[in-house]
């Protein structure tokens, strides 16, 4: 037996959980990002942590460096590789609008300069037949044209990546597959995302947009793992190790490098999925998770035990990415999110956030703009002195010149100011959880909520009011909830084959060694990754009446797809059809566009030591705390680590931990369970 | 679920059920979408599915498409009226596309379907979708040529599909028969009927959870609330009374044009929306309905008012639009209106800007490309023998605005569809595309530049295609504001097989107009040439930042030659790098004014007489036509038809509401005086 390791890896800070596999004691590292060298961060943690790296039997990684790099437009500048005369699909997009009746908004442009668009002369038709062939001399001439393009001083970026999308690549993909061998033959030292490997679907902007994403993130990941994984083995640290993929599951770190835009939400997921365990924890099957750091705040559903997935997300309106993804919405709203004054002399805040460098204004280090952070500090919420357990001392002097700066624009007092900026955020996070939950029929009154992240806990009651949430739930350690998510993750292999059949003439012996193949695959990827037990499998098709566009996910029946388990299947479609849309339509053929296959090794759900009794805890101090910006309460400050299940503790009060910082407003009332699980509900 | 004692003053059962109420309609535009065969429903979502409640009163919406969402507003409240409450059983789902009936135009077929609860109305769910072929004299329901509704294809005055869960097979043998592509049609009803079925289920569920009673106080709170609501951001516009008139046009030679001009007049939180003096019904396409001319308003007007504010039948009552029936703004029958909705819709929204550009200089934008580029086309596949048929339309630039440039290749403001991918295009039908791009220099110049627009090159990839087609703004060029250039015009080119270079179709096929084409074929290898026009300008070009325009440079959005002659921006190319030749640009725009900046008109105040009176000896009548008749009667003052009762005034002129007739009164015959005699029927 041996050490699991657990790492989160945000925008602001990272975190390391480690937990013992015999005693299930765990123990945890926070520590600053450093976002120009993630792995470092990350280093110096297990360091801290004083773990041997070759004791570790399990090292999951959950990171945000794709997604912040996509969000703030900092990946690599891309050249966009396509067929001659499509040069500009980035730019048309799909047309449509984000709004109906919005004059002010601008239509997102891609992640490429238009003039980095190149075209090559070749074409492939819907059936796979060339209409034009793919010359040597046209392969030739595209990377004269892209040596060319590389001379241009006038685009500024570090880092330059190739991003192939042809049309009908994914019906044959061999002229953008020959495109992409020529060019990394010429170019070896550039790396490429070709779309018949990164999202081989149907549709050339949603493709082309998934592509570029792709690529757009590559050089910073691959760099990021390369150098993590060069830090791991002078370590002595010999295991292979994995990466939180989008869809909540884990892949090889040598994939993710290669295809990393399936970890765009990596470092999101493993917060969900440890929302979903707290919230079992305190038999509560539907929770909205909400973590809340630095730059960004995730919001999750899980509706009855169970999370939901997608394979739409968008990077913003208009520029889709195409992989699974576990069902979330994030925004711009964190700590280090920045209070503005729009033209209409409205006050703001984000999506701009002032990062883990120069960060809030009372992290003393050159950032000048007024944070939500600065914010809580002026309202007597944050300890200064005790932030990070005291290893990151605030400068609440900078925080008050920064808020009274923004103050005098709107002209508000400071204090009023700073209540603003965080009723502001607060509102923000409200409405994202409103349209994932309202909007899908939900009502989220008949929710808990639970709250991480290192901001999580400072505004969970706040947006509890606003929402009228059950109950809300902080896990011990919030700000690593993440890191321990990854700890918690199944190993997970999705396997999928696009191809047409047709009801009317099914070759089921070719669909059967598919499915066989398919299934083989998953098991055997699953082994490569460590799981050496009975994996779940979970197979489907999906399924469309001919002629339509749009599919619907039916599960195939266990055993061997037979003409008995192939009949099963279209009954099971058509009752599915009938069911959700009240209609068959009876003699129409049926056609199977995708089968899909997932195995699933599940991991050995670690569990979290009960926390020893104590006596009741006492206050360590009392300070001045504003609820209302007319007056300060005189507050008491609890250490988290007092608390014990003997407590109960009525509003206005504030916990304090080395991670988090709870606030507990008038009215509300928190207590603690056995395995120290806070719960904060309205007396 | 616990609401508080007042549900109606409960904020957050408003806010649940209205996003409740959202979520049903968003569950039928999502089953629609993933049951239906045509790509113009699954990827252009060229529907809308409304929610509306006994009396016909919009309660929620799903906004796919604007132009749909504002005219179905009528349709139901008619439909109803006409057929009587009691005509509708559980289980009936009504088809109608009757454009003088509160129609859009013809290929919009609405279904509706009523919703009982516990035995009793509870109110009725609808789906309006644009049909891809219902025959007439052009392929894809779209006959640019004609001149009169029967013409366009099969006309629907309301008539049951289903009648209490049976088919009512008569009806669909009738429509089956007189479609060309009749699989479609049958696919696509049925997703449309799908969609209600979905949407049936969740009001259920919904009053299950509030409760009959709750979910009808909330809803009239809801909106009220909405109609404050709107009212106040009505209120942020100055009052007063402002002009402002542009055409529809028909690219022959000389063109021919057809005038719409608007009074528009904001007072205290009401807007009125008077187009009396528009010119006359046209014989041809481009007429308006009544509600399609209402959209347009409608959807201009919700561009000036917060987007958080409830778009159920509240937030429509402050707007009043008067529109004389047989203007080009209010076709009655035969007019044709095929093309009013997706051509003069556009243009009737850009007209609303040009008057508001008087009151709130700042929060307008220049006029949009303003046409949808329609373009249909239908034939036998090749690779299945069977008869496919499809309606393609485009993105355009739009107009520049005070803070930003106009967005490029958008579509047009009646629709907010996503165009359908060059894949799937494909796939489905024997077009192949040779180029799609963005065209430099198609938008507008201007201190903010109008958003681009697009060309597409289709070559024919079958023996034969027949297309048609309906453009606008092929002659006359969008417009700019406050010194802003106009947009580039859209084009429609065909190069024949054998031939080097594009030509119009008249200058190809001999059609007396290169906008509006019907029925001409066209054989493999020809090329066709869908050019959108671009967006205006918003201030004069020569304030552009250098900087702003090296960078339009730099990225081909506009040529180093517009840079010198429109921008006067010098700007060198050395090494295929360009920079900003400082000296050459001081020179340039040495000699231009230093201050073109805006300056805000203000309208006249006029203010409704309001001493006149209602003549005496007023009666409410009920309408009894013979059951034949095909025509409706239209109210005297507002244009909008009526169903069934009808205020006859004493002076024996007929209104919708004795509202109207007060309002002809005060309103419009102190105005248009004599002319009255003119809009009696």
């Amino acid at each position: 037996m041996g050490v699991r390791i657990g790492i989160d890896t945000g925008g602001t800070f990272t975190d390391l959980v480690v937990m013992d596999e015999a005693s299930g004691q765990v123990d945890v590292v926070k520590l600053p990002s450093t976002p120009d060298e993630p792995s470092r961060a990350i280093l110096a943690a297990l360091e801290q942590a004083g773990i041997d790296p070759a004791s570790a039997t399990y090292f999951v990684l959950g990171t945000t460096v794709a997604v912040n790099a996509l969000l703030q437009r900092r990946g690599a500048r891309v050249l966009y590789i396509t067929t001659d005369g499509f040069e500009d699909v980035p730019f048309l997009q799909r047309v449509d609008r984000k709004f109906h009746y919005d004059l002010d908004w601008e239509r997102p442009l891609p992640l490429v300069a238009r003039r980095d668009c190149l075209g090559i002369r070749e074409r492939i038709d819907y059936r796979g037949e060339t209409v034009t062939a793919l010359t040597a001399d046209g392969i030739d001439d595209l990377v004269g044209t892209i040596r060319e393009r590389l001379t241009d001083a006038d685009i500024e970026s570090a880092d330059i990546a190739l991003a192939l999308n042809f049309l009908f690549s994914y019906v044959r993909p061999d002229h953008e597959a020959r495109v992409c061998e020529a060019l990394s033959e010429a170019f070896p030292e550039i790396p490429i995302s070709a779309s018949h490997e990164v999202a081989p679907i149907w549709r050339e902007y949603e493709r082309a947009s998934t592509t570029i994403a792709d690529a757009a993130v590559k050089p910073l990941v691959s760099r990021f793992i390369g150098s993590l994984d060069q830090g791991l083995r002078e370590r002595g640290f010999a295991r292979s190790w994995s990466v939180m993929k989008s869809n909540g599951g884990q892949m090889l770190s040598h994939t993710a490098g290669e295809r990393p835009v399936q970890t765009v939400l990596s470092g999101l997921s493993g917060g969900i999925i440890a929302g979903q365990a707290f919230g079992a924890e305190a038999a509560q099957e539907n929770v909205i998770t909400f973590d809340m750091g630095g730059t960004s705040t995730d919001v999750g559903v899980v509706a009855d035990g169970r999370v939901g997935y997608t394979t739409a997300w968008e990077i913003e309106f208009g520029l889709p990415v195409a992989a699974p993804f576990i069902e979330m919405t994030t925004m711009g709203a964190g700590g280090g999110s920045i209070a503005w004054v729009n033209k209409g002399g409205l006050l703001q805040v984000g999506p701009q956030s002032a990062g883990a460098v120069p960060g809030p204004a009372c992290y003393a280090q050159g950032g000048e703009e007024a944070t939500v952070t600065d914010a809580n500090v002026v309202l007597g919420r944050l300890n200064p002195d005790n932030f990070l357990g005291g290893e990151l001392p605030l400068d609440a002097d900078l925080a008050f010149a920064a808020i009274e700066r923004t103050a005098r624009k709107v002209g508000l007092p400071s204090v009023d100011a700073a209540h603003a900026v965080v009723e502001i955020a607060v509102e923000n996070i409200a409405e994202a959880m409103r349209l994932l939950t309202v909007q899908r029929g939900l009502d989220p009154r008949l929710f808990s909520l639970v709250a991480f992240g290192g901001a999580g806990p400072l505004h969970a009651a706040a947006i509890a009011r606003v929402i009228g949430t059950r109950a809300t739930l902080i896990p011990p350690h919030p700000g690593l909830c993440s890191a321990f998510g990854t700890l918690l993750a199944d190993i997970r292999v999705d396997k999928t084959w696009t191809h047409l059949v047709r009801s009317d003439a099914p070759d089921l012996d070719e669909l059967d060694a598919r499915l066989r193949t398919l299934v083989g695959e998953a098991v055997e990827d699953l082994g490569r990754e460590g799981f050496s037990g009975e994996p779940t499998i979970l197979r489907s098709a999906n399924m469309r009446y001919l002629g339509q566009n749009y599919e619907e996910e039916i599960p195939i029946p266990d055993g061997p797809l037979t003409q008995d388990g192939w009949q099963r299947l279209i009954d099971g479609f058509e009752q599915h059809y009938e069911a959700e849309y009240g209609y068959r339509i009876a003699n129409e053929v049926i056609e199977v566009v995708q089968l899909n296959v997932s195995a699933v090794g599940a991991a050995s759900k670690p569990q979290l030591s009960a926390i020893p009794d104590q006596p009741p805890a006492k206050p360590r101090t009392r300070r001045r705390v504003y609820f209302d910006p007319r007056e300060a309460i005189d507050c008491p400050i609890y250490e988290r680590e007092d608390l014990s299940p003997a407590d109960v503790i009525d509003g206005p009060a504030v916990i304090e931990e080395l991670d988090s910082t709870t606030v507990v407003h008038p009215g509300q009332t928190l207590s603690i369970g056995s395995r120290g699980l806070a719960r904060l509900v309205w007396a | 679920m616990a609401v508080d004692a007042d549900p109606a003053r409960d904020l957050v059962t408003q806010t649940v059920l209205y996003n409740r109420l959202v979520g049903v309609c968003r569950e039928m535009g999502t089953t629609m979408m993933r049951t239906a065969y045509s790509p113009i429903f699954s990827e252009s979502r060229d529907f809308s599915c409304v929610l509306f409640d006994r009396e016909g009163r919009m309660l929620a919406q799903t906004e796919f498409c604007p132009a749909q969402v504002g005219a179905i507003r009528f349709v139901v409240k008619w439909l109803i009226a006409e057929l009587g409450e009691d005509a509708v059983k559980p289980g009936d789902v009504i088809v109608h596309n009757d454009p003088y009936r509160g129609g859009v135009h013809m290929p919009e077929h609405v279904v509706i379907k009523p919703v009982y609860y516990d035995g009793e109305l509870f109110g009725y769910v609808a789906n309006i979708a644009h049909l891809v072929e219902i025959g007439g004299m052009a392929v894809g329901g779209f006959a640019a040529t004609a001149t009169e509704v029967y013409q366009e294809g099969l006309r629907l005055p309301p008539v049951w599909l289903m009648r209490e869960g049976e088919y009512n097979h008569d009806v669909w043998r009738m429509i089956m028969s007189n479609h060309r592509a009749p699989r479609y049609t049958w696919g696509d009803l049925h997703a449309m009927i799908a969609s209600l079925t979905v949407a049936e289920r969740r009001c259920h569920e919904l009053l299950d959870a509030f409760g009959l009673e709750t979910v009808r106080q909330v809803s009239a709170a809801l909106m009220d609330h909405a109609e404050r609501w709107m009212r106040n951001e009505i209120r942020a516009i100055p009052d007063g009374e402002y002009e402002f008139a542009d055409h529809m046009e028909d690219a022959r030679d000389p063109p021919a044009r057809d005038w719409i001009r608007l009074r528009l007049i904001v007072n205290d939180g009401e807007i009125v929306a008077d187009f009396t003096e528009s010119d006359p019904q046209a014989a041809h396409v481009l007429n308006c309905t009544y509600g399609v001319t209402a959209s347009g308003v409608y959807n201009a007007i919700f561009h000036f008012a917060d987007n958080d504010v409830p778009h159920n039948d509240g937030a429509y009552r402050p707007i009043t639009v008067i529109a004389r029936p047989g203007s080009i703004v209010n076709v009655i029958h035969p007019g044709a209106s095929v093309g009013g909705n997706t051509e003069t819709h556009p243009r009737i929204w850009g007209i609303v800007m040009g008057a508001l550009a008087q009151a709130v200089p700042a929060r307008v934008s220049a006029a949009t490309g303003g046409t949808s580029c329609n373009f249909l086309f239908g034939g036998t596949h090749p690779d299945t023998g069977h008869y496919y048929v499809h309606y393609h339309f485009d993105g355009v630039g739009w107009g520049g605005r005070a803070a930003a440039d106009g967005n490029s290749h958008q579509v047009v403001p009646n629709g907010n569809c996503p165009a359908t991918p060059v894949e799937i295009f494909e796939t489905r039908y024997p077009f192949m595309a040779r180029a799609y791009r963005l065209r430099t220099d198609s938008g507008g110049a201007g201190a903010q530049r109008g958003g681009l627009g697009s060309d597409r090159i289709l070559e024919v990839r079958a023996p034969s295609i027949t297309v048609s087609a309906l453009f606008d703004r092929m002659v006359s060029r969008p417009w700019g504001l406050y010194g802003g250039r106009t947009g580039d015009t859209s084009r429609l080119l065909v190069r024949r097989i054998g031939t080097p270079t594009f030509q119009t179709f008249g200058e190809a096929f001999g059609t007396t107009s290169n906008s509006r084409i019907a029925n001409i074929e066209l054989r493999e290898g020809d090329e066709v040439l869908i050019g959108s026009p671009g967006g205006g300008g918003y201030g004069a070009p020569e304030l552009r930042e250098p900087e702003q325009v090296l960078r339009d440079v730099r990225e081909r959005f506009v040529s180093v030659e517009a840079a010198r002659a429109v921008y006067r921006v010098a700007i060198d190319e050395i090494d295929g790098r360009f920079q900003i030749d400082d000296a050459g640009t001081q020179s340039l725009r040495r000699d231009l004014a230093a201050d073109s900046g805006l300056e805000q008109i203000a309208g006249d105040s006029l203010r409704p007489a309001a001493d006149a009176q209602r003549p005496e000896g007023g009666r409410w009548e009920r309408l009894d036509g013979d059951w034949w008749k095909t025509d409706v009667t239209n109210c005297v003052f507002c244009g909008q038809v009526i169903p069934s009762d009808i205020w006859r005034a004493g002076d024996g002129h007929q209104f919708c509401s004795q509202d109207c007739d007060t309002r002809y009164r005060t309103y419009w015959l102190p105005r248009y005086g004599q002319r009255a005699d003119a809009r009696s029927q």
